[in-house]
């Protein structure tokens, strides 16, 4: 590993345990960590997948109401419930998968949003499983051991453990074998598909493995709210995760969490104000495809990273 | 369940599959010339429909005068943004100007929502159109009637502006092969902001004809838009013929969906997608490699 990667994941790593410290409120660096970790499962699908899913909300919500549903009803144990949400939102997308895969391009995203639909339809009319247009109410945070999860910073703590584990298991796989055969069916499908790679195969795998770590933020998010708002299953939802990578930047893992960072504490900076939040997503989505298509990251890389080594390197010329 | 209540049912889906089949054609029209997904398209329905409210409650209190000005105004409107927005992302990935649509999507959903409030606003049925008609076997709403005749007829029109003119053969041409269109010496971006003025005036169309039987509110458009989605993959995407048919069978699941069991009307279209991609992943009509 590179030294600046390593000073960039140390530095990431002190920012994200100060984080609560900075943040205006406790639970908003707890949202931010956990959509920071919805965009970076999305950047699977999109930015290394080359698929523009338009349902990444469905696994988010299914998470979410397997989470809730299994505290309520079943058992009172939160490393249980959060397993069941990640099982349960791995099936579904196995499912949806399976079926939206077998189309290309526009038809791709077209089945991802009904499907995506398909769910909230669910959830809305089956009110005496979901609360419907309520969202489920009441949902507890139990214990785990001896860690009592109800202080705000006990939850970030917690949440802030499972998104490194989570994140680093993503970036695993970006850089396993599957992964690299990932970028190189985005690139240029029939050349890996003439090489001998089964593509619709490698695509479900990434979608799968991308609505599991969906469905876990999902998961962490009824934890926090107490409850599971029906907004979590809306297309609005599957919206904000993809403009958070085309912010951030796609297919650099990290850019997606800077875009989750920005896009949240922008949210919650508009909303204070007024209550127009989609008149600015849909602008910030306008601008960004306009004149950011490379998003924050690529912003950096491009222009920040080679003008400060430029200084740098003027500044210290090397010596002869 | 009597018959006069399953006719009726049946006809209602045919009211939706009408407002299905004028929002498909143009989204069809447009996937086929631009590559893309109009996610805008029921933010343009939604806006026809406000037009419609605009002129009739503030300017003219006439239904006919919206019928005729605003899918025409609204036409105007798509190759406005065609003009302005979408021509600038031509030589990007399409992925961006299907972003794009949805930021518009968005912007123009919400600045109706502030400007007309979220509640949605009253639109009453024209003087002329109020009574029932007896069909013989049964009385339906004589607007409703109407609303079948006017889109057959716009469709027939769409049908066969594009099969029998010369600019619909342009269009047609630019469907199948736009490089090629341009290498003939065909100025292909007139053709673009036709198609994209095209589709959204059909929108308009059927925001006009909406206005009367459905609420008159900012979401309007996106809760028909997704159902429309369904449609042309159930139909296949740039075919005339699949818009129809597919609009026609989505309004009657769901026609049949509210008699056998309503909290499930709007999920069975779903379900039914799922099982018609696994038997024909293209669609009925969908041709083979087209934009794939």
């Amino acid at each position: 590993m590179h030294r600046a990667q390593l000073a960039m994941l140390t530095s990431f790593f002190a920012l994200a345990l100060m984080f609560p410290l900075v943040a205006p409120y406790v639970a908003l660096a707890s949202e931010i960590l956990i959509f920071a970790l919805l965009a970076m499962s999305y950047d699977l699908v999109l930015g290394y997948g080359g698929m523009l899913s338009f349902g990444h909300a469905a696994f988010f919500g299914i998470g979410a109401y397997t989470t809730g549903i299994l505290l309520i009803r079943v058992f009172p144990s939160v490393p249980v419930a959060l397993l069941g949400a990640v099982c349960v939102s791995s099936l579904a997308a196995a499912f949806v998968g399976y079926a939206s895969i077998r189309r290309h391009g526009i038809y791709f995203t077209m089945v991802t949003l009904a499907f995506a639909q398909m769910f909230y339809f669910i959830a809305f009319k089956w009110t005496g499983l979901t609360g419907g247009d309520d969202g489920l109410q009441g949902v507890p945070r139990p214990n785990i051991g001896p860690i009592d999860l109800h202080p705000e910073i006990n939850l970030y703590y917690f949440i802030l453990a499972l998104v490194i584990v989570s994140m680093f298991v993503i970036v695993r796989v970006v850089h396993s074998p599957m992964g690299t055969a990932l970028q190189a069916l985005r690139e240029n499908r029939n050349r890996a598909m003439s090489v001998g790679y089964n593509v619709d195969k490698f695509k479900l795998v990434a979608f799968v493995i991308s609505g599991c770590f969906a469905g876990l933020a999902g998961g962490l998010y009824a934890l926090l709210l107490n409850m599971v708002p029906l907004g979590s299953l809306h297309w609005t939802t599957s919206g904000e995760v993809v403009v958070m990578n085309i912010t951030g930047g796609m297919a650099t893992l990290f850019g997606p969490v800077i875009g989750a960072v920005s896009i949240i504490l922008l949210r919650d900076t508009i909303s204070n104000y007024t209550d127009a939040w989609s008149l600015f997503m849909g602008l910030i989505f306008m601008i960004a495809v306009f004149g950011f298509r490379d998003g924050i990251a690529g912003f950096f890389q491009k222009k920040i990273i080679p003008r400060a080594s430029e200084i740098l390197r003027r500044a210290f010329p090397r010596k002869r | 369940m009597n018959l006069q209540f399953v006719l009726m049912q049946l006809f209602n889906g045919l009211i939706l599959g009408s407002l299905y089949v004028l929002l498909a054609l143009g989204l069809s029209i447009i996937f086929g010339m631009l590559g893309i997904i109009n996610f805008a398209h029921g933010a343009f329905f939604m806006l026809g429909a406000y037009a419609a409210y605009t002129i009739t409650a503030y300017v003219i209190p006439d239904f006919w005068l919206a019928l005729v000005c605003v899918p025409v105004l609204m036409a105007i409107f798509g190759a406005f943004c065609e003009m302005v927005l979408f021509r600038r992302l031509y030589e990007l990935p399409s992925l961006y100007i299907m972003l794009l649509t949805f930021g518009l999507m968005l912007v123009l959903q919400d600045a109706v929502r502030l400007l007309f409030g979220s509640m949605g606003v009253p639109f009453s049925t024209p003087k002329s159109l109020t009574g029932m008609v007896n069909l013989g076997f049964m009385y339906y709403p004589s607007y409703r009637l109407f609303l079948i005749v006017v889109t057959s007829l716009t469709a027939c029109a769409v049908w066969l502006f594009l099969s029998k003119t010369k600019l619909g053969c342009i269009i047609r041409a630019g469907t199948d092969n736009p490089k090629m269109l341009e290498a003939l010496g065909i100025d292909i971006s007139k053709t673009m902001t036709l198609v994209v003025g095209l589709g959204a005036g059909l929108a308009g169309l059927a925001g006009v004809l909406a206005a009367p039987i459905q609420n008159v509110r900012p979401l309007m458009g996106m809760d028909l838009l997704v159902d429309c989605f369904v449609v042309v993959v159930i139909g296949g995407m740039g075919s005339l013929g699949g818009s129809v048919v597919g609009g026609l069978i989505v309004g009657q699941i769901i026609a049949i969906g509210v008699m056998v069991w309503p909290p499930m009307a709007n999920t069975l279209i779903y379900f039914f997608m799922a099982a018609f991609l696994l038997v024909r992943p293209r669609g009925l009509f969908g041709r083979e490699a087209f934009h794939e």
